[in-house]
């Protein structure tokens, strides 16, 4: 599969799917979209990537680190990143959760607040639900990712 | 005088806390560790003795809404059975530095007497039926950890799992005469009392009658006695017992003679006057006569020092079990007090076991002889401790046995039982003939001449005889004034148990009665039987040996081994390491159990199908199946997973025109990773074979019934549905601009109404990752040889690769 076409075409779309993928993610609290879409999206663009390039190139194209070919999968540096993230993801979803405990709110309350006069937006609205859906964002990149660069590496 | 929650909790938690520190104390204290026990133990024992004399409930409050309360109720006989727990604790403790010097794996030793202290100290407590059991299994648990302390010795390990099984087994009997008794309980004394032991104790009367109303009484006490009978080895239950000394000896001291198998009897007297009748009296006098006799039997048999302790000890929680199985009070006061004399005579002889064994290197009975010129202190020990056992008088066992004897004379006087009257008294001196016998033996030990194959025999150290001496110098206090001990404990556990308690009072008989021509005659013929004690055991091992199927043991290795087999089969059929017959179980499976809810639950008659389809979603739906068909057509994986794509590409479309962009969107974005990591695997799928016709078949049928299940499953679903919208709907619809601030409500949903739930899918994703890895992580640990193995295996992996690589470049 890494074939000139297959390459050519992933430098083009990869930048475009990772833009959509997070503009998804952001306006999905009031347009079709969210934390669960956006991160599918974004392990796709990853799953471009290591298609067009070998499960490697991450490492070795883009990070400029030296690779023991060979070696477990499981002990790469960017799959070790791919499992802190959903880690980290799984701890803010839950943190976001635990913090309305501390206004007396229940678990997981959500609230939001309209910002006005703010530029080029004019009027912004930040839900605290953002914090939780980012969660879910990392853990499905995270483990997505996590999945796809170890099992494909066998 | 009521007692204190705050300490009553201590004393139970301190432990528990103890165990969670043990990898400090032993990071501290190395081997010395025990020392620290017998703090610990001391500290939960003063806590107890502080409530000496109060009685009452205390509760912590713990599931409200399930009515489930960590209630602990404190009175003689729960102060009694916890006391003797924590002091036996500190002596074991103060014994096993000695005993345990130089062994590995002593943080797993001791981590797990300490969370065994704690749960037998909270089951003597507990008046919660669900704290009960919890507290009853967790010492299942520690004593499981326990046998199976020698990790490497396969008989202990054989032994663990035994023990495991049975107990934990009759646990679960005693859990649903648990639930049996909460739902009579809930029904009589109102909900908030519905696992409230210390509540249904109190009103015993209401409970029974309402039990014997709906048929219920003797299944509930069968149950309780099924659980009972499994912890406190009765026969047919007994054999783990005897298994169970794979353990170390202070292992088997404090559990498998002191306390962990008391629990049944100690659990049998808590609810006797709740269920006594003439029942009761017929099932726990038969069954602990039985076991008393039987057990006494095998104890002659044995040739192993801690083998005929063991089945010493099930005979004489054979002989608790009878007593409170006589519903006089004679019954009462019988289990009540050879409670406590069995804990000390018996631990004390369990550590003389362990010194002997320690010090001369050998268990075997024929070995051993002669030890009191090595030995002197443990001779002495022994000598209180086995004539206490034996019913010797004026030895403190001599009064409880006596006290048994009078309750099996009497019991023909309370209830009309015909020829057992006869011979319940009969068998219960026909059992004691053989403890006087077997406690002579061991005692004999210690006297005659040594054997010449007995190796030099060294002095213990201090701290191994002081456990043992503590025990001794008791049942001696006990065995001169045994009034004392039934002032200080034994009336006020007499009170708990018996149902119209008087005061008790023992001492050595001054004239001649019923019970004591028994206990005459059980020890005259005790002595003049013993010169002849080598052909009766010889004989009793002609006829147990030959004859497996008498030994429940036996039976035991076939069931299980029975069971083995059965599983394996059913998991080589189930599980045959392909995927497609896995799938082939589960859907089955999942559809046989779908559909025969629907049937059973009648949903399948008010099927409506409506038509409400427009011509676009139509054409979709069309070509959806034209590629499901061309799926299943297609002859290369290539076009396999382009046509599938088409499948899901049209289904996201489907979702569209049913005006949901969200669901829309998530089928876009999977179906998308999903084809792109076929393509990214594909080259490494094997080429399609050729697959046999009935194989064929079998798929075929499979698949329909799978695709009819999920249709009918989403007619019968959405036809349950009330016509528009539902309140839920209408509520997200209205409420997720006010109260969520989004427009999406879909997303609003997910992250805001019903974010636990999200919340938990996320748990599953990151489930997944962790399963995925550990999978692929640990297949190559496997034994050393695979190890090293695999090894080579990744030198050669290396060198592929780093040629590949080249080629690459």
């Amino acid at each position: 599969m890494t074939t000139v076409i297959m390459r050519t075409t992933a430098r083009a779309i990869v930048p475009i799917v990772l833009v959509v993928s997070i503009s998804l993610f952001i306006e999905g609290h009031n347009l079709p979209g969210g934390g669960f879409i956006g991160g599918v999206l974004t392990t796709t663009a990853f799953a471009i990537i290591y298609m067009g390039f070998g499960l490697d190139f991450l490492e070795r194209g883009i990070l400029g680190r030296d690779v023991d070919p060979g070696k477990e999968p499981s002990r790469d540096r960017v799959v070790v990143a791919y499992r802190r993230l959903f880690a980290y993801g799984f701890a803010i979803a839950v943190v976001s959760g635990l913090a309305p405990l501390a206004f007396g709110q229940p678990f997981l309350t959500q609230t939001f607040v309209m910002l006005e006069g703010v530029p080029i937006y004019d009027h912004l609205e930040v839900a605290s639900a953002i914090a939780f859906d980012f969660g879910v964002y990392c853990v499905v990149v995270g483990g997505l990712l996590t999945i796809l660069s170890v099992v494909g590496a066998e | 005088m009521s007692p204190d929650l705050a300490v009553v909790v201590a004393a139970v938690a301190v432990p528990f806390v103890a165990a969670a520190l043990t990898p400090l104390f032993f990071r501290v204290l190395g081997e010395e560790t025990g020392f620290a026990g017998t703090v610990v133990a001391l500290a939960s024992f003063s806590l107890l003795a502080t409530q000496y004399g109060s009685e009452g409930t205390v509760a912590l409050e713990w599931i409200p809404a399930l009515n489930v309360a960590l209630r602990f109720y404190v009175d003689g006989w729960a102060l009694l059975f916890a006391l003797l727990a924590s002091g036996i604790g500190a002596l074991i403790f103060t014994y096993s530095p000695a005993y345990m010097h130089g062994q590995s794996g002593l943080v797993r030793y001791y981590a797990a007497l300490f969370a065994f202290m704690g749960s037998i100290i909270g089951v003597a407590l507990a008046a919660d039926l669900i704290a009960i059991f919890l507290f009853w299994e967790l010492t299942s648990l520690a004593s499981f950890v326990l046998i199976g302390f020698y990790t490497a010795d396969d008989s202990s390990q054989y032994a663990a799992r035994m023990a495991m099984f049975i107990t934990v087994g009759g646990g679960l009997f005693l859990l649903v005469g648990f639930l049996m008794l909460s739902v009579v309980a809930a029904d009589i004394l109102g909900s908030g009392a519905a696992f409230d032991l210390a509540a249904m104790l109190e009103e015993s009367d209401a409970m029974a009658t309402a039990l014997r109303d709906r048929g219920l009484f003797l299944p509930v006490l069968g149950l309780l006695a099924i659980g009972a009978g499994t912890k406190s080895a009765q026969v047919p239950l007994h054999f783990w017992l005897p298994n169970a000394m794979a353990a170390p000896t202070p292992v088997s001291a404090f559990l498998h003679s002191a306390t962990m198998v008391k629990v049944g009897v100690y659990f049998i007297g808590r609810v006797r006057p709740m269920l006594v009748g003439p029942e009761w009296l017929f099932l726990f006098a038969t069954l602990g006569l039985t076991t008393m006799t039987v057990c006494a039997i095998m104890a002659v048999a044995a040739t192993d020092i801690k083998e005929l302790l063991a089945y010493s000890t099930a005979s004489h929680l054979g002989l608790m079990v009878a007593g409170f199985g006589f519903t006089s009070v004679y019954g009462a006061e019988t289990g009540v007090f050879h409670l406590l004399n069995h804990a000390l005579f018996k631990a004390a002889l369990f550590l003389v076991a362990g010194i002997i064994a320690h010090e001369a290197g050998t268990r075997e009975i024929n070995k051993l002889g002669g030890l009191r010129h090595d030995l002197p202190v443990t001779a002495a020990i022994t000598t209180v401790a086995a004539l206490s056992m034996a019913g010797i008088p004026p030895f403190n066992g001599f009064y409880s046995k006596e006290l048994l004897f009078e309750a099996a004379v009497e019991a023909s006087h309370y209830h009309d039982i015909g020829l057992l009257g006869w011979l319940y008294p009969a068998v219960a001196v026909f059992g004691s003939i053989f403890t006087v016998l077997y406690s002579l033996r061991f005692l004999s030990l210690f006297v005659g001449d040594r054997p010449e194959a007995l190796d030099y025999v060294q002095s213990p150290p201090v701290t191994m005889l002081v456990s043992p001496a503590v025990l001794a110098l008791l049942a001696a206090v006990v065995s001169v004034d045994p009034q004392l001990a039934v002032d200080v404990i034994v009336q006020s556990g007499l009170e708990a148990t018996a149902v119209d308690p008087g005061e008790m009072h023992v001492g050595l008989p001054t004239s001649y009665s019923t019970p004591v021509g028994m206990s005459a005659v059980t020890i005259a013929v005790g002595l003049a039987a013993f010169p002849f004690y080598d052909r009766l055991h010889d004989g009793i091992r002609g006829v147990v040996g030959p004859t497996p199927p008498i030994r429940p043991n036996w039976w035991y290795d076939v069931i299980i081994e029975g069971l083995t087999d059965e599983g394996r089969w059913f998991a080589e059929t189930l599980h045959n390491g392909l995927l497609r017959t896995y799938a082939t179980w589960v859907l089955s499976g999942i559809c046989a159990f779908a559909l025969a809810g629907f049937v059973a639950a009648g949903a399948i008659d008010s099927i409506g199908v409506g038509t409400e389809v427009t011509v676009a979603m139509g054409l979709v739906l069309l070509v959806a199946v034209v590629g499901a068909l061309a799926v299943v057509l297609s002859d290369t994986h290539v076009a396999g997973v382009l046509t599938l794509s088409i499948l899901g590409f049209m289904i996201a479309i489907f979702y569209i025109l049913g005006s949901a962009p969200d669901l829309a969107l998530t089928q876009l974005v999977v179906e998308t990773l999903v084809l792109v990591l076929f393509l990214l695997v594909i080259e490494e799928i094997p080429a399609i074979e050729r697959i046999a016709v009935g194989t064929t078949v079998r798929d075929v049928a499979l698949s329909l019934v799978v695709g009819v299940t999920a249709f009918i499953t989403v007619l019968v679903s959405s036809g349950a549905r009330p016509a528009g919208s539902t309140d839920i709907a209408r509520y997200f619809a209205a409420q997720a601009v006010p109260e969520g601030g989004g427009t999406n409500i879909v997303n609003v949903t997910l992250v805001d109404f019903r974010g636990f739930d999200t919340l938990g899918e996320l748990a599953v994703v990151a489930l997944a990752a962790i399963s995925i890895l550990t999978l692929i992580v640990m297949r190559g640990r496997g034994d050393e040889r695979s190890a090293a193995r695999s090894d080579d295996d990744a030198i050669e992996t290396r060198d592929t690769d780093t040629t590949t690589g080249g080629t690459d470049e």
